[in-house]
């Protein structure tokens, strides 16, 4: 590092190094500093954003007439605190709607995980799916 | 078939959003209170026996309706529908507005930007070959299918970060990765970027004194430009929507960017390490929770500094699901080499084995919960063995041996050391973009 990058790093200007001041280091005089100020010249900006997919729309499935002899899965995604309250929602049903045929089940994996193999044997032997917990 | 997911109140917007970005805008959505983790059943059970905090209505009865009251018309929508981002330009307008409009619209870090006007964007496509219309890659801003991003857009984001044309490719191969810097989980992320090869000294990027502060362009706008991308070409950071860490993370604002001191080190560099040549310019990534500073240096003194046993003491309060990445100060590489650690395998080597566990401590932390405990039962290893093992045994803290990284940085003004909870995710060739 030369001498004149470590006066700068004092905030010393190069100039203590000349002879004699340096007019061009000089802080503008006054007559400058208030001269008025031009107006903001005018610019476009681009759009910084990236691009999105389209979106399918999926419809959603039919709804059942009645949940009264159906077979409801609870699923548990995974999140902590998510199977004890299906046991609850089990236990309401079991009271509640005691015709209703419940069946509680852990996805396989972390909840970021898909689970095929859950998911067809719910379709296979199911009539509708609760997932919880999205936390 | 009829399924309904219940969600708990916190994450009302997510869900809404989440439902509708995957098709599905009107899917019936059930709401608990928040939290249900760490309640009593009592507790659950009031909330199942109560109403859903959102609607108001009471909950087991909208579950039941949600899956049995007849379809609207717009559930049973089909069809394709186009998402808008917005003009291609802004303004005109004076620059100091156009600040503000892109501030006002979350398409900064909050800190000034550079206006990305067309020429300021030309100049900087001059320091890559590649047109600006190629497509670069895809990144998911959150648990969303990914947006997808050019050359052109990439160079809007690398100006509005402040980084020279020289910069670019290394700004290009990060986004090309398609990883983001900006998580969507609930854990406030940081992420960090090794940069190795020659180009370090062609962009004078710092891996000396203060390497890891704001002391220098490259290091500060490569970085910085990380975040901008993964805020802008993939829609991240959206606190609600594609941002749910909990308190956040400083090292958002531009990332922790290391420049490998590759010329102080007795050790290959890390790209090396991962298959390229010395002489290629590469860029790797990590990923984790952060990383904190070693406790001083005891090297400084008489005694022998036994510097793996220190890391192993900081790795020691990590959560393994993340890798250890240790950044150490080149005269710590010089005294681990003398010591007979001559390569950083074998360091690894030693901080595998030594760096330990008890099983009821790997037990409760949360991402063993969440993440290994799903593994253990589909039979996965280590997992599945660790959790058949008694609560006082003793396991690695990492599950890999590969979770352990070294990577040599800094001035030599302290055998300083810091340790990432961070696991390496890949390595992209800069020169590629170039």
């Amino acid at each position: 590092m030369n001498r004149r990058t470590l006066l700068s790093l004092l905030g010393a200007s190069p100039a203590l190094l000349a002879s004699r001041p340096a007019e061009t280091e000089q802080a503008p005089s006054p007559a400058k500093a208030t001269k008025a100020a031009a107006p903001s010249p005018k610019v476009e900006g681009l759009n910084p954003k990236g691009t999105p997919p389209p979106i399918q729309l999926i419809p959603m499935a039919r709804r059942l007439d009645s949940l009264n002899g159906k077979t409801v899965w609870l699923v548990d995604t995974g999140f902590e605190g998510g199977g004890m309250l299906l046991e609850q929602m089990r236990l309401w049903f079991n009271q509640n709607m005691p015709t209703v045929n419940v069946i509680f089940r852990r996805k396989a994996g972390p909840y970021m995980e898909d689970d095929p193999v859950l998911w067809k044997e719910i379709k296979d032997k199911g009539d509708a799916a609760i997932m919880a917990v999205g936390h | 078939m009829p399924t309904t997911p219940i969600v708990t109140q916190a994450f009302r917007d997510l869900a809404i959003l989440n439902v509708a970005k995957r098709g599905m805008p009107n899917l019936r959505i059930t709401f608990t209170p928040h939290p249900v983790a760490a309640k009593t059943p009592a507790q659950l059970h009031a909330y199942v026996e109560g109403n859903d905090p959102v609607s108001g209505k009471p909950m087991m009865k909208e579950i039941v309706e949600a899956l049995t009251v007849p379809l609207r018309a717009d559930e049973e929508k089909t069809g394709l529908v186009e998402v808008s981002v917005g003009p291609v330009k802004y303004g005109p307008d004076t620059a100091k507005n156009l600040q503000q409009f892109y501030h006002d619209n979350a398409m900064t870090d909050f800190l000034p930007i550079l206006i990305p006007t067309e020429e300021e964007v030309g100049e900087m496509l001059e320091g890559t070959s590649h047109p600006p219309d190629e497509v670069v890659g895809k990144m998911a801003g959150g648990a969303y299918p990914p947006w997808s991003y050019t050359v052109k857009q990439v160079a809007i984001n690398a100006v509005m970060a402040g980084c020279k044309p020289e910069y670019f490719p290394t700004v290009l191969a990060i986004a090309s990765s398609g990883t983001p810097s900006l998580m969507s989980s609930t854990n406030s992320f940081a992420y960090a970027a090794v940069i190795n090869g020659p180009i370090r000294d062609k962009l004078n990027m710092n891996y000396g004194i203060g390497a890891l502060g704001p002391f220098a362009q490259p290091n500060a706008a490569i970085g910085r430009a990380w975040t901008l991308v993964s805020r802008n070409l993939a829609n991240g950071g959206v606190p609600g929507d594609t941002y749910m860490g909990s308190q956040g993370n400083n090292l958002n604002y531009n990332n922790l960017i290391i420049a490998e001191n590759e010329a102080a080190s007795p050790w290959v560099p890390l790209h090396v390490q991962k298959g390229f040549k010395a002489e290629e310019n590469v860029v790797s990534l990590f990923r984790g929770l952060g990383i904190v500073p070693g406790q001083g240096a005891r090297g400084t003194s008489t005694d022998t500094p036994k510097y793996e046993e220190q890391f192993s003491d900081l790795f020691s309060v990590f959560t393994g699901f993340f890798g250890g990445l240790v950044v150490a100060d080149p005269l710590i590489a010089a005294n681990l080499k003398e010591r007979g650690y001559d390569t950083k395998d074998k360091l690894i080597d030693w901080l595998y084995k030594n760096t330990t566990q008890t099983v009821k401590d790997y037990k409760s932390r949360d991402f063993a919960y969440g993440f290994d405990y799903p593994r253990a039962l589909k039979g996965l290893e280590p997992y599945k063995t660790w959790y058949a093992m008694p609560d006082d045994a003793v396991i690695p803290r990492w599950p890999h041996r590969d979770d352990i990284n070294v990577v040599v940085l800094g001035g030599q003004t302290n055998a300083f050391f810091q340790g990432g909870s961070l696991s390496y995710t890949v390595s992209v060739s800069i020169d590629k973009w170039t």
